[in-house]
């Protein structure tokens, strides 16, 4: 099983946490080393991806598009998902949800609260339904370091307060644990 | 048996106070107390305070049964950890029941003994409770005779309103205080009362008139 | 989900997933608060109601999710009657281990009470005797923000208030739950 990345948006629509783990096959054969190297994070908005082979002027730049392709990244997977689950409900009902698509190189899953959170996960196309996976996530993790900090703000506008080291080490240790069974 | 019951804060202030007669034999709940009497109630409970003061360090316990006496007034102390003072005067009647004092000398002495305190009461000198005190050793003899005929009269009464110094009375003060202090941890524990506030709840004040109709 | 559906849900919640605190903890820390806030405010009990139910507000948006995660709570209630159950069976039971009754439904299904039989933030609690607290005060006030921000959550924007309270003499505690609306889906800003 390879988890790509992993992406929450709020009930704002805004991408709040995105997470990186391997270069989504998409992005392999155009600009690779303008990919978050592995297991390196990106956050909506904030350029923290830096590689040493280039010189500053060239690293800063691709830094900053980089930080750009992330958060269209992120735009863009919500828009799919969005419109994919107001299909969803249009075409099943109320009731129905959406929970996961694939291509010839990904799967995504989908995963939504009833306080309208938004977890997506990019897999490759063998792995089972990760819906589960993000519930664990959502409730002993999001719930735990996030809402239950009380220094966290409610709203977390541009990413604010989701990126704290318990959800941090948190995520990493339980998608490690789920990549190494 | 009338009954006056403070409760005294840790700066020797009263929080709370309520007179209230006996409800056992036939008893009507109501206070039989001069209003003379009314007035001296607070000064003896005041002076009180310092042999609460000397009693408390002795035990460990909170009830320190009685403590003190004034005359025909007897005073029970419960003290609280946070030393807040539960004092308790009772008071037997001060015309026996009918059946006991029928073989006892005339009511002289105790009629006696009122005009005196009444006397004593009447003295300007009352503003401070120490006043009190050498106006009672000057009556002690009077009320030494008197008490020993009260204790000769009801000693064969189990009735806790005409023998104040029985076990059985010790007995239903205790249990009179602890329900007081469950209520009275209750009223505290009210978050808009305050340390060494008077206590005004009227739902602690029914509370505690029910704890005497029930034990004394 | 059924009204007894939902309270055996409730139970089983807070017989295994609930953490449980000393009450009288929680008791005494909301009425110091409350006192407090009094007294910062000079007993303006109109401003004391106002800035509780603020405090209760933040305090819904965030117990929200915890009531989801804890509930497992995979879809929305169908209509706003299960809501109702399910505050009362499931959230109140699981975060105060009261029940509050249902009752006094409008004949549109957006209006109802919540009737509390015990209320445990306000265990001991007598309201000052300054002749207006009895008048004015709403002791447990908090509760009704912190309906209205968990519900603003799962998007229903409601509208709450006690009507009557035993601290104030009255026979019952009872809060009014009113739906103003359902809230829309945020869409995503367009792209220029």
């Amino acid at each position: 099983m390879v988890i790509y990345s992993f992406y929450i948006f709020d009930r704002h629509t805004e991408c709040i946490y995105s997470k990186t783990w391997l270069p989504p096959p998409s992005a392999a054969t155009t600009s690779q080393h303008d990919i978050p190297t592995n297991n390196s994070t990106s956050g909506a908005g904030s350029a923290n991806s830096t590689d040493p082979h280039h010189n500053p002027m060239r690293s800063a730049r691709s830094a900053v598009s980089a930080a750009n392709k992330a958060s269209d990244d992120a735009k863009l997977i919500f828009g799919t998902v969005f419109s994919l689950r107001n299909m969803v409900r249009k075409l099943g009902g109320e009731d129905d949800a959406f929970i996961s698509y694939r291509t010839a190189q990904y799967k995504l899953h989908y995963y939504e609260t009833a306080s309208n959170l938004r977890f997506v996960m990019l897999t490759d196309t063998g792995t089972l339904s990760m819906r589960n996976v993000m519930h664990q996530i959502y409730i002993n993790l999001w719930c735990e370091y996030v809402v239950k900090n009380p220094l966290s703000p409610v709203e977390h506008k541009g990413g604010a307060g989701v990126r704290n080291e318990l959800f941090e080490l948190g995520l990493n240790q339980f998608i490690t644990g789920l990549i190494a069974r | 048996m009338s009954y006056y019951f403070a409760i005294i804060g840790t700066q020797d202030n009263p929080l709370f106070e309520y007179d209230f007669g006996t409800s056992k034999q036939g008893g009507d709940g109501m206070a039989r107390f001069t209003e003379q009497a009314r007035q001296l109630n607070q000064f003896i409970i005041h002076s009180s305070l310092d042999i609460v003061e000397e009693v408390q360090w002795t035990n460990g316990q909170m009830y320190l049964k009685l403590i003190d006496r004034f005359f025909t007034s007897y005073i029970s102390c419960f003290l609280t950890a946070s030393n807040i003072k539960f004092l308790l005067l009772h008071q037997p009647p001060t015309t026996t029941s009918s059946s006991s004092s029928a073989g006892l000398p005339p009511s002289s002495s105790s009629s006696a003994l009122t005009s005196s305190s009444t006397s004593t009461l009447v003295q300007p000198s009352h503003s401070s409770s120490s006043s009190v005190l050498p106006s009672l050793s000057t009556l002690t003899g009077g009320s030494n005779a008197s008490t020993t005929t009260l204790g000769g009269a009801t000693r064969t009464s189990t009735s806790i309103a005409a023998n104040p110094t029985s076990p059985q009375t010790e007995e239903a003060i205790r249990n009179f205080f602890a329900e007081v202090y469950e209520n009275y941890v209750k009223a505290i524990m009210s978050p808009f009362y305050k340390t060494n506030m008077e206590i005004r709840s009227p739902v602690f004040r029914a509370r505690v008139a029910a704890a005497g109709r029930k034990y004394l | 989900m059924s009204a007894s559906k939902a309270s055996r849900l409730g139970e089983e919640i807070w017989k295994t997933r609930i953490e449980k605190v000393n009450a009288e903890l929680v008791v005494l820390t909301y009425g110091t608060i409350v006192a407090q806030i009094c007294k910062d405010f000079e007993n303006d009990y109109t401003e004391v109601n106002k800035q509780l139910d603020k405090m209760g507000y933040n305090i819904g948006l965030r117990l929200i999710e915890d009531y989801l995660a804890k509930s497992n709570t995979m879809r929305r209630c169908s209509n706003f009657r299960e809501t109702a159950e399910m505050i009362a069976k499931v959230g109140f039971k699981i975060f105060l281990n009261v029940t509050p009754t249902i009752t006094n439904w409008t004949s549109d299904n957006k209006q109802f009470s919540l009737v509390f039989d015990e209320n445990p933030l306000a265990d001991f609690v007598e309201l000052p005797d300054d002749g207006r607290a009895q008048d004015e005060l709403w002791f447990s006030n908090i509760l009704c923000g912190v309906l209205r921000g968990a519900l603003e959550m799962v998007q229903m924007q409601v509208e709450t208030h006690f009507i009557s309270d035993v601290l104030r003499g009255n026979d019952t505690t009872e809060m009014r739950v009113t739906l103003v609306r359902y809230i829309d889906d945020e869409l995503p800003p367009e792209d220029d």
